[in-house]
């Protein structure tokens, strides 16, 4: 199993390598920073994810907070880091070698040829969902309609409410999910809605009485989706499908961006149908659309998905590599992807995290040896750093 | 009673300490080191102990957390009032261990009463302290005050609250170490009962 | 005491030169001084040959007649002794004329294998003379006047002692008032160190006054031993003094630190094996020249998902300050998380004994890192609610 994986990332990244290649040159061939915008040694004034480079590698960078608002205001961020920015009054993430590799790959990528998947893994807590994030803030700032799912076990793990689809046989509906989801991609895409003026293709019939008619912005279908909680998830699926055929047609860029992915594949779930019997992810109606986005028979489209092994359930957390977690259906779904490792904080970036934990005066005991200490102890897990930080 | 022969010595962890003694010890067996201490720099010997009064039913890891998440609070408290104090930044303590010790010290009792009796009558005679005794009290008040909640209030909450109000000697421990004070001072005429 | 018998005097020289097995019993050298003075009257294995009857006391004879039948008994055992010791030899089929006390020991744990627990309940084969203690002599004359003032204390060895340790200490305070009154100082040169050393044990002072003495006076007697010690003019009376100290064992030097292995990258090595705490077991290597990196069980230090752990694992490596220049990988069943890390605790520091210097382990011995932390679960007693509780007790 394992052997089939790595011929597959083989393969991946040879086509990686040349591309990295280029990418080489061409950050040799940037200005170098002006003077004003470094800050310190661990800030970058470069607010842009689309301007980093190699050169604020390791360091922080600020999202303004209406971005910050717009983009994360329906989750993105863990619920500790959102704490964090409370505390520290300000938003702010580093900028890593991960996030680094996958801009590169987004900006150079040909949109007009089928979507890329890039799947973003690593073990717990390294800062895939920062990664993430960080691609999203890219995202948002350069006209991608974002479609982005903030953590996918929550539909398989904690659903609101699940009722039985009426559309389609023995499938579990999640509408309230459906339409938190829809919530979510207004307000990330308010603005872009308002500005491309998107319509619908055809007239979709929700029941006798209600329905949107073709040419309806997609502002409309998704007010009602909101509106009308019983057609949510109809409504999501309609939407899906919509900007899937806006964007092949060139009318708009979507960046798809779902945390936890693997768990659309794990056969566990805590739903359960009337005669309490397990419903597996597959018959959620909620997951078809995103399932189908993230195939590559549409253009101008770009998906990062991450794999996360805290998406299993017990007993299925030995390894965080993509062709264990995603099982057999899964990578056979996705592949070929773009894997992208997030590993733990290199010397450096410890070392910067540090010093900005001790500008936010989070960490206050400052003797000799102190960094030495914590980098043993939390093996430069950025997770365990915090986790360890907090109690000082 | 110690699975250890009586002649072993505890271990000394202090380098310092360990030089003064290193002569008698030398030819002494030690015990081996607990493992409750190290040599880190974050260790902290009052914040160890209060995290042995916090454990119940040996749960040492959940009494780490909750301690953990208290100190959490209490840098969160205390760095959101920094970032809104105006001038004067510097008065404000961030350091969430300090805060504590401050706490303790602030509500460390004295003296306390103890019935004597005394031609069948019981006095309360005020008695002084010993130091581990006072500092055993300061902190099971703090604990207590702060065990006692509603019970959507969690404890790190409480506690969090109870050590930001007695390190600035407010706050109901504070105050309980002032009436006991205040006791011991209405019943001076029975301090020679201690003797006599 | 003119009542020994030459002859058989000799006889037991010979015998303790065929036998030349150290006795355990057997006094070591410094403490002979104190043996010569309270013990010279010890063994009686003769009885008084010429005595005049009519002046015997009641006491003396019945004291004649009780070494007289101890004589015998010990010729016998004796006899019987040197008999199966040939028996033994010829099984053996050994030389019996050079079977010494070790042979015997070999093959009598040969020819009677005993799986019993306590090595003293094993079948063992051993001299007369340390079989059956040492005796006193007749501690009186033939009209039964005792010779020993403190006769009738019953102890009179152990009350002359004391008398002796207080006589010194007198001495030296005088000596010290004296100095006083001339303005002179004690020598600070000549201290009397006994960080060394220690009192005589019970058991040992026991034996060397061959008299049973109680708890309590033995606490008298290193009360007043202290009290002697702590004199500032206590190296005056150093040979008195150095007849009841014992030596320590030096524990910095109590084991020996082995040499690191060189292993195929030409890094220097070395495998603690078993290394117990509470139910877990581990074998901890460690190698330097490293980075830091600590592999366990194949995981990091993530291993330990208990902040306490890490911490404990890290211990040994932040004292000596080897963090980050040494690896360490360990392997690690049994037990729970605290004891598992106890034991890799326990490892690292036993194996990097070999990477520092004297001072360094010394002051790791003082820290408590070298001692193995051998405390078990108390088990549950039967009429009680655990390993001490008792059940709450009712009255009906």
């Amino acid at each position: 199993m394992f052997r089939n994986q790595l011929g597959n990332l083989s393969r991946v990244s040879s086509q990686l390598q040349r591309i990295s290649r280029v990418e080489l040159m061409s950050t040799e061939v940037q200005p170098a920073e002006s003077a004003n915008s470094v800050i310190n040694e661990f800030r970058t004034a470069v607010t842009s994810p689309g301007e980093h480079s190699a050169l604020q590698l390791a360091k922080f960078y600020k999202i303004p907070a209406e971005e910050k608002k717009q983009i994360f205001a329906g989750g993105g961020l863990p619920k500790q880091y959102e704490q964090q920015i409370k505390t520290f009054t300000e938003a702010c993430l580093m900028v890593r070698q991960p996030a680094l590799e996958l801009l590169n790959y987004i900006k150079n990528a040909d949109l007009s040829k089928p979507a890329v998947r890039y799947v973003i893994y690593g073990d717990n807590g390294v800062g895939k969902t920062l990664t993430m994030a960080h691609v999203l803030h890219y995202g948002s700032l350069n006209d991608f309609l974002l479609v982005h799912v903030p953590w996918a076990p929550n539909w398989t793990k904690r659903p609101k409410e699940s009722t039985n689809s009426s559309t389609q046989e023995g499938f579990i509906d999640l509408p309230f999910d459906a339409a938190a989801w829809l919530v979510h991609f207004k307000t990330q895409n308010a603005k872009l809605l308002q500005k491309l003026q998107l319509k619908t293709s055809k007239e979709y019939v929700w029941s006798k009485r209600e329905s949107t008619p073709a040419g309806a912005t997609l502002v409309e279908l998704i007010e009602h989706g909101i509106a009308r909680i019983k057609y949510a998830t109809e409504t999501t699926a309609a939407l899906i499908s919509e900007l899937k055929l806006l964007s092949t047609g060139g009318q708009c860029k979507v960046l798809v961006a779902i945390d936890g992915f693997n768990a659309f594949f794990h056969p566990i779930t805590r739903i359960f149908s009337d005669n309490k019997q397990l419903v597996t992810p597959d018959r959620i109606t909620l997951t078809q659309p995103f399932l189908d986005i993230t195939k590559y028979d549409w253009t101008n489209g770009i998906c990062v998905l991450s794999v996360d092994k805290i998406a299993m359930t017990e007993g299925y957390m030995d390894s965080y590599m993509p062709r264990y977690l995603l099982g057999k259906t899964g990578f056979e779904h996705l592949d070929p992807f773009v894997p992208v490792h997030v590993t733990n904080y290199t010397d450096k970036e410890f070392l910067s995290c540090i010093n900005y934990y001790m500008d936010r005066h989070w960490i206050t005991k400052t003797q000799p040896g102190f960094e030495e200490q914590l980098k043993f102890m939390s093996n430069h897990n950025p997770y365990t750093l915090m986790q360890i930080v907090r109690g000082l | 009673m110690s699975v250890y022969p009586q002649h072993f010595v505890d271990p000394i962890i202090n380098k310092s300490l360990q030089k003064e003694k290193a002569h008698e010890l030398s030819h002494i067996p030690i015990k081996p080191a607990l493992n409750v201490s190290t040599d880190s720099i974050f260790y902290g010997e009052l914040k160890q102990k209060f995290t042995n009064y916090i454990l119940k039913e040996g749960n040492s890891a959940l009494a780490r957390e909750l301690l953990t998440k208290t100190f959490e609070i209490i840098k969160r408290t205390q760095i959101e009032r920094l970032h809104l104090a105006k001038g004067d930044k510097g008065s404000i303590i961030t350091d969430a261990e300090t805060l504590l010790i401050n706490a303790i010290e602030n509500t460390r009792p004295l003296l306390h009463l103890s019935a004597i009796k005394r031609g069948g009558v019981k006095y309360q005679v005020p008695i002084p302290l010993t130091e581990k005794k006072s500092y055993f009290l300061a902190m099971k008040w703090i604990l207590e005050a702060a065990r006692e909640k509603e019970r959507k209030v969690s404890l790190p909450e409480k506690l969090a609250w109870e050590i930001l109000d007695a390190a600035c000697g407010q706050g109901r421990v504070v105050k309980r170490k002032d009436d006991l004070h205040r006791l011991c001072e209405s019943n001076r005429a029975y301090a020679h009962y201690r003797w006599s | 005491m003119a009542l020994r018998v030459f002859g058989l005097n000799i006889i037991k020289n010979n015998r303790n030169i065929l036998q030349n097995v150290g006795k355990t019993n057997g006094v070591p050298t410094n403490q002979g001084a104190a043996a010569a003075l309270y013990a010279t009257q010890v063994t009686v294995e003769a009885a008084p040959a010429a005595v005049q009857k009519q002046k015997v006391s009641k006491a003396m004879k019945s004291y004649l007649k009780r070494a007289n039948e101890h004589d015998e008994f010990m010729k016998t055992q004796h006899l019987e002794f040197q008999i199966g010791k040939r028996h033994l030899a010829n099984m053996m089929g050994a030389d019996a004329e050079t079977f010494t006390q070790e042979d015997i020991n070999e093959a009598i744990s040969y020819l009677f294998p005993s799986g019993l627990y306590d090595k003293k309940a094993r079948p063992t084969m051993r001299t007369p003379d340390e079989v059956f203690p040492a005796r006193k002599a007749a501690e009186f004359d033939e009209t039964g006047r005792p010779f020993h003032s403190m006769f009738y204390t019953a102890k009179p060895n152990f009350f002359q002692l004391l008398h002796d340790i207080v006589e010194e200490t007198n001495k030296l305070n005088d000596l010290e008032e004296r100095m006083l009154r001339r303005g002179n100082k004690p020598d600070e040169n000549q201290k009397l160190e006994t960080a060394g050393f220690q009192l005589l044990p019970k058991e040992h002072l026991e034996r060397v006054l061959v008299e049973q003495i109680a708890d309590i006076e033995y606490q008298n007697f290193s009360n007043s031993m202290e009290r002697l010690i702590a004199s500032p003019y206590a190296y005056k009376s150093k040979a008195f003094i150095e007849r009841f100290l014992k030596p320590l064992i030096d524990q910095s030097k109590q084991l020996e630190v082995p040499k690191p292995k060189i292993d195929e990258q030409g890094r220097q090595y070395i495998t603690t094996y078993e290394c117990l705490r509470k139910t877990a077991r581990a074998d901890v290597t460690v190698r330097l020249p490293g980075t830091g990196k600590i592999t366990i069980n194949g995981q990091d230090i993530s291993y330990f998902s208990v902040e306490q752990s890490k911490e404990q694992l890290l211990f040994p490596l932040h004292f000596c300050d080897m963090l980050g220049k040494v690896d360490v990988e360990a392997n690690v069943e049994g037990g729970g998380t605290s004891g598992q890390a106890g034991a890799i605790r326990w490892g690292i520091a036993m194996s990097l004994r070999s990477f520092v210097d004297q001072e360094m382990i010394e002051s790791m011995r003082l820290a408590g890192l070298l001692t193995r932390d051998y405390r078990r679960r108390e088990r549950k007693k039967f009429g009680q609610e655990g390993a001490r509780r008792k059940y709450t007790w009712k009255k009906r």
